[in-house]
């Protein structure tokens, strides 16, 4: 055999092989592969052939066949996936494909965690910074810069729990029984203008029930700077409620009283449920939900905190997360949130 | 509505009061609020032929006798009763002929509860009195049907705890026409020896005497309004009338009987150390030099404005009273009532603050009903001590400074109106000049006055509009930690609880902890929660076992917050973050199989996963590891210098106190304090530069070696972690068994090699290995495994 010979049978190996590549199916390429590039296949053996030739012409003949080799190969690639010769295997070995994924392992937040997160996020976008303090407090912080009078009725409205531990003035330490106190710490650490959000843990002297707990949760926020009104702080609440509960959303004040503002007002949104229409189990028909206390810092709380009300002056705010999460997820039963039940628990996203 | 010249219905008069906050906590009927029950009388009672504890009453209406079926046991014959023939309304629903256990009953033997009556016994079937006329319309004989609205009275609106200033207020707010009832002058009559020591703690105190009382009863109308206010009627105008008033006008008030008083004077004075009372629901009460009492020559009478004597209590036979209408200073009988723990009706009124111009009316309104129920009885002395009589308070008003609090347009008349709706008298001439009324002693301030303005308004006159400047938020390293931390755990697999902050004694013991740090609550709700918890264990293991219970087998929890200790100084506050492991990793089964029991190595990695990117976090031997850990397997955590917390096994005692069997329950609590200390605020601070990789190929080789068991991996990565051109060393496998030998194991190290220079040839690579093998066999002893 001399070169032509070997080049026109390359040349015929090529027509044949990809003209026969392309009316071949699925079945038939394991064979088509065999026929051409196995250890007997045709190519394979012309390429044996070349051992016979001279070492010039074996470089440029085998550089020829080579080409083919990869050329084949490749075509061979392209009619497989397009024939699906490659998931012909899977279907041999008959993937169940309904079978479960792997159980990564699955953790979640705590309901009350999350809405306080959202919440804080709300406000954080309004402008207001985090703050906190302690669980154990003292009466001045959680009463008396508050404006609750050493003899005054409305500590009654909340039943306190005290401490054996004993303040530096000898008073006893108690469990704050809101987050108002971060107020005062604030002010009296720092400078207005001062735009605070805290949310924390709160204690009262109350039996559990569905929707009572001696141990909750609130969030406060507050605002002290030049000339802030109650408008501002109805534009602040509903800003924040349009951002939980979207553009729709509608926030409404009526009197009510929280020694440390006045004004005081409760606020109510407008329910998101109903969109205040007909009998809706959660705003019970009326079409607003009650949420948040707000008002006005009272002035006694301002000079208690070494400024002039008549210069400066604030709003506060606060809320129970509790109710906030009860409504988020439609929670009936506070207990519900202290069980700390896997089953429950695992749900939350 | 006795004093509102204007129809309201019930509906209108709950939303006005609701938009001057007053909850409205319910709204309740009252009266005779049914038809077709007649007077009857009880002729015959049968056993009821199928049923112990049934009867067959025969029942004449005055027209019939009818059978019917009791169940009550107070029935006797001659009684007259209520009885409800077939067709009577009850509760709005129509009585029907039913047969009870096979007999025939027509119509029913009624209970005060049944007829929807309230302040009457309900224990059995209403016993009406002998005088009922038989037959008669048995709603005649009850007051008609009404309705009764529960008003929720915040401290701030204590002034309208009664009827005549909830009206007062909704005249005042609503411009409706107040009538206030016709109440005779007192007449001319010499003084009541009333003196007054303690001018600072009793304002004004007005006594009226009357005399020539004849144990007069309580009137019908009188009895029900007191019913309808949950309180039960005695039938002694002299009890009863004192409570009328205080309900009707706010006033608290007392009568004493005249003749149990010994003269000559009666004090208005501080009780003296060692003073008793023997109180009105007869306890004797200890009494102290800051309480107030009114006391005759011998003996205090009563407590001054929190609760009467018994030893000068009115009764039958009383025949001339001092009325005391007075104003006590509220601390004082907040603190008398406090320390005897003696909570009524009065004290809860002085304690919020009463009015001290109404002292005189009270007392004529009291004395005229007195009179009119018992005729005969005439004043003979009247004495009205004002020593502390303030000027009003004034208060400059500018409307501007009204608009600027709320950040309203409010019009300037429209605030002038609300002014004088409350003060009347009020000129228009500016700055207004606010005179206080004296029933509105929480009015201190032009921000009161702006609330004023408000409510008058209507508080939707505030518009939700901002002036606030733009502001940059900030948070506090805690904060932005405690967040991470948790939506790491959360990522891993863990899942958030919250538990109380409160433990019990058997909590401390159980999970070995310190009594000696716990905080006690002074007033616990309960023994479960009297402590302060000092570690979070006992709540985490509560609610592993509160899932085991619950058929899961796999628990991964965590919770944040704080513990509470007490020091030698003082107490520490401080938050925690805390978590277990327990079951099989993953939780789930996976139906190829995998799943193995949840180890402390796992949590290990759980804790380098919380902890990744913290610059100088490591593990090391735990010197001194709460006794909740097993003590030799209890990992502590280190943050740079600081002590970051604890890992490990918990202590199998602590699982056994619990009822946990398995003591495979992998635990860790560590401090927020030293990752909130390192946490820098600025973003970019707490990056770290990329480290750049090698554009050359990189190759790893595996060591398999047979090492003493002794010898820890630490110290042994230590020592070869050093190598030239090592760019990562890892364990990959741990071998021990019968075919390595006793007190030995095989340990398999991955090294990758790689160079930023060149491709390293397998030669230097060898070379690298031998060195390696030689630092083994000379520190080790280790052998090349064959």
């Amino acid at each position: 055999m001399n070169q032509d010979d070997w080049k026109a049978r390359l040349a015929l190996i090529r027509d044949g092989s990809l003209s026969a590549l392309g009316k071949t199916d699925a079945a038939g390429l394991a064979e088509f592969e065999t026929h051409y590039l196995g250890r007997k296949g045709e190519l394979t053996l012309l390429l044996r052939d070349l051992k016979d030739f001279p070492v010039e012409e074996r470089k440029i003949l085998g550089a020829l066949g080579n080409a083919l080799k990869t050329e084949l190969s490749a075509a061979l690639d392209v009619r497989k996936a397009e024939t699906g010769a490659g998931a012909a295997d899977l279907k041999k070995s008959r993937l169940d494909l309904t079978l479960a994924g792997y159980p990564f392992p699955q953790g979640s937040l705590h309901p009350l965690t999350v809405t306080a997160n959202k919440m804080c996020d709300g406000f954080q976008k309004l402008g207001f910074s985090i703050a906190d303090g302690p669980l154990i407090e003292e009466d001045y912080f959680n009463f008396e810069a508050l404006n609750f009078a050493p003899d005054h009725p409305a500590r009654d409205m909340q039943d306190t729990f005290y401490v054996d531990l004993k303040d530096a003035k000898g008073g006893d330490l108690l469990l704050r029984t809101h987050t108002s106190p971060v107020q005062i710490r604030a002010m009296k650490s720092q400078e207005p203008p001062l735009r605070v959000v805290s949310a924390g843990r709160v204690f009262r002297s109350e039996a559990v029930d569905a929707s009572h707990s001696f141990v909750f949760h609130q969030l406060e926020g507050f605002y002290v700077d030049r000339n802030v009104t109650m408008a501002d702080l109805k534009w602040t609440l509903e800003a924040f409620m349009k951002d939980l509960f979207g553009s729709q959303a509608k926030v409404s004040f009526s009197p009510s009283f929280f020694p440390f503002v006045e004004p005081g007002a409760q606020v109510a949104v407008s329910c998101v449920f109903c969109k205040g229409s007909g009998a809706c189990p959660v705003c019970k028909g009326t079409g607003w939900l009650e949420l948040l206390g707000a008002g006005v810092i009272h002035p006694n709380v301002i000079k208690g905190c070494g400024y002039d009300p008549e210069k400066w002056s604030g709003f506060a705010f606060g809320a129970g997360i509790e109710r906030f999460a009860m409504l988020l997820y439609g929670i009936r039963d506070m207990r519900m949130l202290y069980e700390n039940d896997l089953r429950i628990l695992k749900q939350i996203q | 509505m006795d004093f509102i010249g204007a129809p309201l219905s019930v509906e209108e008069l709950a939303a006005k009061l609701t938009r001057l906050g007053f909850n409205i906590e319910g709204i309740k009927k009252t009266g005779a609020d049914f038809s077709g029950v007649v007077v009857g009388r009880i002729l015959t009672i049968e056993k009821h032929p199928n049923a112990d504890k049934l009867s067959l009453c025969g029942v004449d209406d005055g027209s019939a006798v009818t059978k019917v079926v009791c169940g009550a046991k107070n029935i006797a014959v001659g009684q007259k009763i209520p009885f409800a023939k077939v067709g009577a309304v009850l509760s709005g629903e129509t009585l029907k002929k039913a047969r009870i256990r096979g007999v025939e009953s027509e119509g029913m033997i009624c209970s005060a509860g049944e007829l929807g009556l309230e302040g009457y016994d309900n224990s059995g079937i209403l016993v009406l009195p002998e005088s009922a006329p038989l037959g008669a319309d048995a709603a005649a004989l009850f007051s008609k049907p009404d309705c009764v609205l529960e008003v929720e009275i915040t401290p701030n609106l204590a002034y309208c705890l009664s009827h005549y200033a909830l009206a007062r207020e909704l005249c005042v707010f609503y411009g409706l026409p107040f009538k206030t009832p016709a109440v005779p002058e007192l007449p001319a009559a010499g003084p009541a020896p009333v003196k007054i020591e303690a001018p600072e703690l009793c304002r004004r105190y007005t006594g009226v005497v009357v005399e020539n009382l004849a144990a007069a009863k309580t009137p019908e109308w009188m009895a029900n309004r007191l019913r309808a206010m949950g309180s039960n009627p005695k039938n002694n105008i002299l009890i009863d009338v004192s409570n009328f008033v205080m309900y009707e006008l706010g006033q608290p008030t007392h009568c004493f009987d005249l003749a149990k008083l010994a003269g000559p004077e009666i004090l208005v004075r501080p009780a003296r150390a060692g003073e008793t009372l023997k109180s009105l629901d007869n306890q004797e009460l200890k009494l102290d030099a800051a309480m107030l009492v009114i006391a005759d020559r011998d003996h205090p009478a009563a407590l001054a404005g929190v609760i009467g004597g018994l030893d000068s209590a009115v009764s039958d036979s009383t025949r001339a009273v001092l009325i005391e209408s007075a104003s006590f200073n509220s601390s004082a009988v907040r603190l008398s009532s406090k320390k005897t723990g003696v909570r009524t009706e009065s004290s809860y009124r002085f304690e919020r603050g009463t009015d001290p111009e109404l002292t005189v009316f009270a007392a004529r309104r009291m004395a005229q009903l007195i009179i009119e129920a018992s005729p005969g009885a005439k004043i003979s002395m009247v004495t009205d001590a004002y020593p502390s009589k303030r000027p009003p308070r004034v208060i400059e008003v500018r409307p501007e400074r009204i608009n600027a609090i709320l950040g309203a347009g409010i019009a300037e008349k429209d605030i002038f109106a609300c002014l004088k709706a409350i003060q009347p008298e009020l000129e228009d001439a500016k700055p207004w000049q606010f005179q206080v009324p004296g029933y509105r002693a929480d009015i201190e301030s032009v921000w009161d006055l702006a609330e004023e303005a408000a409510r008058y308004i209507g508080y939707d006159v505030i518009p939700a509009r901002s002036g606030m400047p733009v502001m940059l938020a900030a948070a506090t390293p805690a904060f932005e930690i405690t967040r991470e931390f948790r939506n790491r755990l959360s990522g891993l697999g863990f899942s958030e609880v919250y538990n109380y902050d409160f433990i019990a004694l058997k909590d401390f013991r159980n999970c070995l902890l310190n009594e000696e740090e716990a905080v006690e609550l002074k007033n616990p709700l309960s023994a479960d929660f009297q402590f302060m918890r000092t570690a979070m264990v006992a709540g985490l293991l509560k609610t592993l076992k509160y899932n085991l219970n619950r058929g899961r087998t796999s628990v991964s929890i965590f919770e944040t917050g704080n513990v509470f200790r007490k020091t030698g100084k003082g107490y520490s506050e401080e938050t925690m973050f805390a978590g277990l492991m327990y079951g099989t990793f993953p939780a789930e089964e996976f139906w190829r199989g995998g799943a193995v029991p949840a180890d402390l190595y796992h949590l290990k990695g759980v804790l380098g996963r919380l902890f990744r990117e913290y610059g100088g976090f490591r593990f090391e031997k735990a010197k001194t590891p709460p006794a909740y850990f097993h003590p030799d397997a209890v990992l502590e955590m280190k943050l740079g210098n600081s002590p970051a917390g604890f890992l490990g096994l918990l202590n199998p005692m602590a699982a056994m106190n619990s009822d946990l069997k398995d003591n495979q329950i992998c635990y860790f609590e560590l401090p927020l304090k030293a990752p909130a200390a390192a946490y820098k605020p600025e973003f970019c601070a707490r990056l770290a530069a990329v480290k750049p990789v090698s554009a050359f190929p990189g190759a790893w080789r595996d060591l398999s070696v047979v090492i003493e068991d002794k010898f820890e991996w630490g110290e042994i990565e230590k020592e070869i972690a050093r190598a030239p051109d090592l760019a990562a060393v890892k364990l990959i496998d741990v071998y021990k068994g019968k075919s390595i030998g006793e007190n030995l194991k095989s340990i398999t190290v991955r090294f990758v090699f790689s160079s930023m220079e060149k491709t390293l040839t397998d030669a230097e690579i060898n070379a690298h290995i031998s060195a390696i093998l030689l630092k083994l066999s000379l520190n080790f002893g280790a052998k090349l495994r064959s």
